[in-house]
Parts: C-alpha cells; structure tokens; sequence
C-alpha cells in the first residue's frame, strides 16, 4: 500500500500531478487485544471497502503507523501494557500523526469520557460498548471520507505550489528574455509611471533601470514626433496600437530616432492598465539611407546638367566661331564688325554662366566620399598668394572627420567663391578664421557639417542683405558676375544643406560669418564626446564669435 | 612654307561645328585637316603628317577618350587635345594630353593649342 502523500521527501512532479482518485482506499488500524473482538469490527467495517489492518497491541500499533499511511487508528481502550489513551498519546507526539483520527472504543465511564474530551485538538471520537454497528460504520466512514479531502487538498496545493514554481521560472526566463533583447522595452501605467525597463532600455537611453523606475517616462525621456508622423495618442487610444518614427532624447542630450512600437493593455475591467512599448535605435540607418538617397539624386542630377551642358555648348561653340570669324571678315564695314565683336562677347558670358551653373568640371559621375577640412585646405592653398599680399591672418578650426557625400569640384566652388569674398573685404589686412564642426540642424534634425567662415573686412550692409543670394546682384561693382554666392547657395541646397551669414558692425570694426551646413555621416566619436562636454545640442552653432 | 605650318587634325561628328572650327583654326594659322569620325581620323594620320589632334569626345563609334588611346599606342609622340562639350572629363581621359572646352572661345583655345606645340616639340 503505497501512501504517496505521507513521504516525507519532495515529491517528484509525476507523484502530486497524478490525479487523486475520489474512493482510493485508506487505511483503517484497528487495536484490540483480544482478536475476536478485531474480527468483529472487521466484519462490521468490511463493507465500507477500506484496508482494514489489524493490531493486538500498541506496540503492533505504533509498528504499523511507521510504516503505512494510516487514517483512522480505531482502538480499545482498555489493554494491557499500553492501554488506548496511551497510544494515543505517541500517536499525537509523532508530527506525522498529529491529524489522524482516533476513535476510541470503551464502555460507559464517565471518566473515559472526560478523557476524550480532553483531546481537544485533531479528530478524536470515542464509541461505547456494546458496540452498534451503523454507528461504528457511520463515525469511521465520516474520518476516511474527511482523511481522504484531506489528501485531495494536500495535493492539490502541492500541484498549486509547483505550478507556481514553474511559472515563476517561466517568468523569469521571460524577463532573462527581455534583456537579451537589443530593443529597447518598457511598461508604462496609466500615469506614464515606468514599471519595466530591460537592459536595451538602459543600453539606449543611458537610464539604469533602478534609476527611472517609478517615474515618469516624460520626466527621462524627451519625445517628439519624427518628421509629421502622425498622431500618437488617438491612434494608441482608439486603436489599441501604435507604429511609428519618434524623435527620444538621450540621457547624455543626444537626440535618436526610435522605431517605435505601442500597445495598450487593459485591466479586466476595461480600464487602461499599462502601455507596452518597444524601441528600436534607427539613426544610423536612417542617416545611411539619406546619404544613399542624396548621392543618388546627386548622381541624376549631375546626369542631367551634363547633357544640358553637351546640347548647349555644342552650338554655342559654333557660334562664338561664327562671330569670331565675322569680327574682321573683309567684307564687312567697321559697324557690322563691332556688332560681331560685341556678339562674340556676349556669347562669351554665356558661355561662362553655362559653365558656372550646369557643374564645374567634374572628376567622376558619381558622387564620392568627400573630407570636407580637405576641400579647405585645397582652397586655402589656391588663395595662399592674396594672403601674402593683402597680409591677411589664416586661423583653422578643424574639429570633425565627418564627410560627406558629393563632387569635390562643387564644394570647392562654394569655398573658393566664400573665401574669395572675404579676402575682398579685407584688402588692407584682417583675419580669416575657418571652423569646421559635426552638428545637428536645429531646424530639421539632420546630422551634419558645419562650416564657419568669418573675416574682418569691411561686413555686409544690412540693406544688401535680402539680396545677398540673388543671381547677378554683385556689391564688387564691375568686378563681379553676382552669381559666385547664388551658384553657391544653389550647390548647399542641391546637397540639402543650408548658407547663413551674419555681419556685425562695431566701433572696433565689423565682421562677417557665413555658415554653411552640410548633411552628412557625423563622425559619432566627435559627437558623443562634445555631448558629454554638456554642449547643448541642436543650438545652430555659427555665428558663434565668443566661442 | 608648309612646315611653318603646324598640321592640326580636327575630329567631330558634327558638320557645321567643324567646318567654322576648321575656318577659326586656319584664321589662328594653322594647316587644318578635318575627319567625320575616330575610324577616319585613324586612316587620315596613317596617310598623313599631323602635329596635333583636336577631338570631340562625344563621337559615335570610337569616343574622343578611345580615339586617344588607339592614337597613343601607335604615335605616343602625338600630342592630343579632348575637345568636349561637356563640364566634366571622363575616367578615361588620361590617354590625352589638355581637356579643354568647347565654349572657352578662339583665344583660349588658340593659347592651349600653342602651349601644347611647344612642349611636343620640346619633348622631340
């Protein structure tokens, strides 16, 4: 007769899964010295179809409590030796007994009665005799009915218990799980309180877990819409759901893009419970694809503006012959020939203009990776002569290895057309200080270059400043084309960047700054070190004198 | 008196460009000799003397870079000019000695011409 409830060892799981069968049999001891009395309660007990064992003596008793799982000890109460209330005395010492139904069997004393009574705690019970067998039936009946809900229970929060272990396990592999991820994931209530934040979390934002849970997300992350994105909250709230691009701030003040993923959970009464959210850190790609996307309008462009250069410049160039050939041809009198010389001429311009705005000469079709301190270096080297001669002061601030994506020739068109400028404003002397630093466009979150400029000379009128980028205004009077800062204006835009100037007049002289800003592959080591020298980012930093 | 003259062959598809290029360069003082496209100015220098060939780089058949190339493996002492329409000289275009545009005009063009004589000639 196995007891798999008594072991006193853990179970093993196929033990308490197994299901406890509603009439399993229990064990009935039942101890009498005088064995005819035993049959007696054997013949009475038989047809409640439990295991009836039989002892004559306590010790016999006790010998088969030890070894089986036993129910109900039904015992006489006069025997000699140990009599019954003294069995039952080492039954209740033993903690394995302390919930085994004793029904005593004695005759009518008072005494034994009391006796009993003083059994306050466990099922006790006591029958007199003679003995009636409903009675003896009914009472023993009541105890293996009662012993076996017992075990039922027992098991039953064994099964509960382990079930809870195992879910627990579960739970925590799942969080484990959590944090092997490299998204970013975080449970929010109602109130925008954190309560999850896994190791992603911490990776991405630099938020320790300990650190932001309980507050509020608003109060550690900084959120704005990626481009015009949609609208968060209506679609999260009617929806259950929300996809989207949104604009986080880090907790050293970088600012990332994060594909992000929501979804509401509700309470079971409908209330909102928790906000699920997952982040996925997508600046790098984003910048890759936009680098790709710009190289390749470049490419298309510069497609384009070279067969536009080819169909014009081929007729053009039969005919500045033409003119040429006109301007002393013998036959013509001195008026014809200065209208062919003045033709020729303006052809000429023409020709200039066409080779100004459809692309310099350009070394490849298609666009490469360019150093932009490179370019500079190039152009100071070209200008280095007027330098000399007009004593000017060269300071270089080169702070980045960003590059960027592009046709050397443009860009050297645009510094040369700047840096020629302000060595024109300064024809008795002054300095020219380049600066070139990774940035973010504070108007429209690109990352990119920045270009500074800045000369001495003689500044800008504020009335010249509106025109300053408009075709053929010129401030150089006959000297100039006008078109050296519109060309240049519309190089940066074809690269998506952005041209700004500022002029200062002071008593102690004035002094200019054109900033150029240019999209670009940031070099993020530059970057991250500045953002920790509490540089605040997305503060347009041109035009900065002071610093 | 022919020698004082240097021989320039002048190569384009183009008729009309060619003939008023072929009129300036004769005007400027030089022997002018012209061909329709790279195959024909190959079989014109195997008849003739030529100092210097000015050629259109957009051409069908044999592009102004390839017709450099085919010269330079046989008369590597020929200077070449790529004469082109085009803002932008082609990966390859080293096989030529000057790129020169088309709409520099007469006195640019003339200034080129002259420089790369005289070099060809210092080389000889």
């Amino acid at each position: 007769m196995a007891a798999p409830g008594w072991k006193a060892s853990p179970m093993s799981s196929k033990e308490f899964t197994k299901p406890m069968e509603d009439h399993e049999k229990v064990n009935i001891l039942m101890v009498d010295d005088q064995p005819s009395k035993l049959l007696s309660y054997e013949v009475i007990l038989e047809e409640l179809g439990e295991n009836l064992v039989k002892a004559t003596s306590a010790n016999e008793a006790l010998e088969h409590l030890l070894k089986k799982d036993i129910a109900i000890v039904l015992t006489d109460v006069s025997m000699p030796d140990i009599d019954g209330f003294d069995l039952a005395e080492m039954i209740r010492q033993h903690p394995r007994f302390q919930k085994t139904a004793i029904i005593f069997i004695s005759g009518v004393h008072l005494t034994d009665v009391d006796r009993v009574k003083g059994y306050r705690q466990g099922a006790v019970d006591y029958i007199t005799v003679p003995v009636i067998p409903e009675l003896l039936r009914a009472k023993v009946s009541i105890f293996a009915e009662l012993h076996r809900k017992r075990r039922q229970l027992e098991l039953l929060n064994q099964q509960l218990e382990h079930r809870v272990a195992e879910r627990t396990r579960e739970l925590k592999q799942r969080a484990d799980l959590l944090d092997l991820a490299t998204e970013a994931i975080m449970v929010r209530d109602a109130e925008g309180v954190i309560q999850f934040w896994n190791s992603g979390a911490e990776e991405l934002y630099g938020w320790g877990r300990e650190e932001v849970l309980g507050r509020k997300v608003k109060d550690v992350i900084s959120i704005k819409p990626h481009n015009s994105h949609g609208t968060l909250q209506p679609d999260l709230f009617d929806f259950g759901r929300w996809e989207g691009n949104l604009v986080h701030s880090t907790r050293d003040g970088r600012e990332i893009v994060v594909a992000s993923r929501q979804a509401l959970k509700n309470n079971g009464d409908g209330a909102l419970g928790a906000i699920l959210e997952i982040n996925r850190d997508i600046t790098a790609t984003l910048q890759t694809e936009e680098a790709l996307r710009r190289a390749e309008r470049l490419a298309a462009m510069g497609r384009v503006a070279g067969i536009i250069a080819h169909e014009i410049n081929n007729p053009l160039e039969a005919i500045i012959n033409a003119f040429y050939l006109l301007r002393d041809h013998p036959s013509l009198n001195d008026e014809a020939r200065r209208y062919a010389q003045l033709g020729e001429e303006e052809l000429l311009r023409v020709a200039h203009i066409v080779r100004q705005t459809l692309g310099f000469y350009r070394e490849s079709q298609h666009p490469i990776s360019i150093s932009v301190p490179e370019i500079l270096d190039n152009v100071l080297e070209l200008q280095s002569r007027h330098f000399q001669l007009s004593q000017i002061q060269v300071e270089k601030l080169y702070e980045t290895e960003a590059t960027l994506f592009g046709f050397p020739m443009e860009l050297k068109q645009v510094f040369l057309n700047l840096i020629a400028n302000a060595v024109q404003a300064m024809p008795n002397g002054g300095r020219l200080r380049l600066r070139v630093r990774d940035c973010v466009d504070p108007r429209t979150g690109t990352a990119g270059i920045s270009v500074c400029i800045d000369d001495t000379g003689s500044g800008i009128d504020s009335q010249h400043a509106k025109q300053l980028f408009e075709p053929f205004f010129s401030t150089k009077a006959a000297k100039g084309t006008g078109l050296g800062l519109w060309i240049s204006k519309g190089i940066i835009q074809k690269y998506e960047g952005s041209i700004q100037f500022r002029s200062l007049h002071l008593a102690s002289g004035s002094a200019t700054c054109f900033r150029v800003f240019l999209p670009g592959q940031i070099s993020g080591k530059t970057l991250k070190s500045r953002a920790v020298a509490s540089d605040v980012p997305g503060r347009p930093n041109g035009d900065s004198r002071a610093s | 008196m022919l020698r004082d003259k240097p021989v320039i062959l002048c190569v384009d598809d183009e008729q009309i460009p060619l003939s008023l290029r072929k009129c300036v360069l004769e005007k400027l003082g030089y022997s002018v000799l012209t061909a329709n496209s790279g195959t024909e100015a190959l079989e014109q220098l195997q008849r003739q003397h030529v100092d210097l060939v000015l050629t259109d780089m957009l051409m069908p058949g044999l592009s102004g870079a390839e017709l450099a190339r085919e010269i330079k493996q046989r008369m590597p002492q020929l200077p070449i000019i790529l004469f082109s329409g085009v803002n932008e000289i082609p990966e390859d275009a080293n096989y030529a000695d000057v790129f020169l545009s088309k709409v520099e005009g007469p006195a640019r063009m003339s200034a080129t011409i002259s420089e790369v004589l005289s070099q060809a000639r210092k080389l000889a």
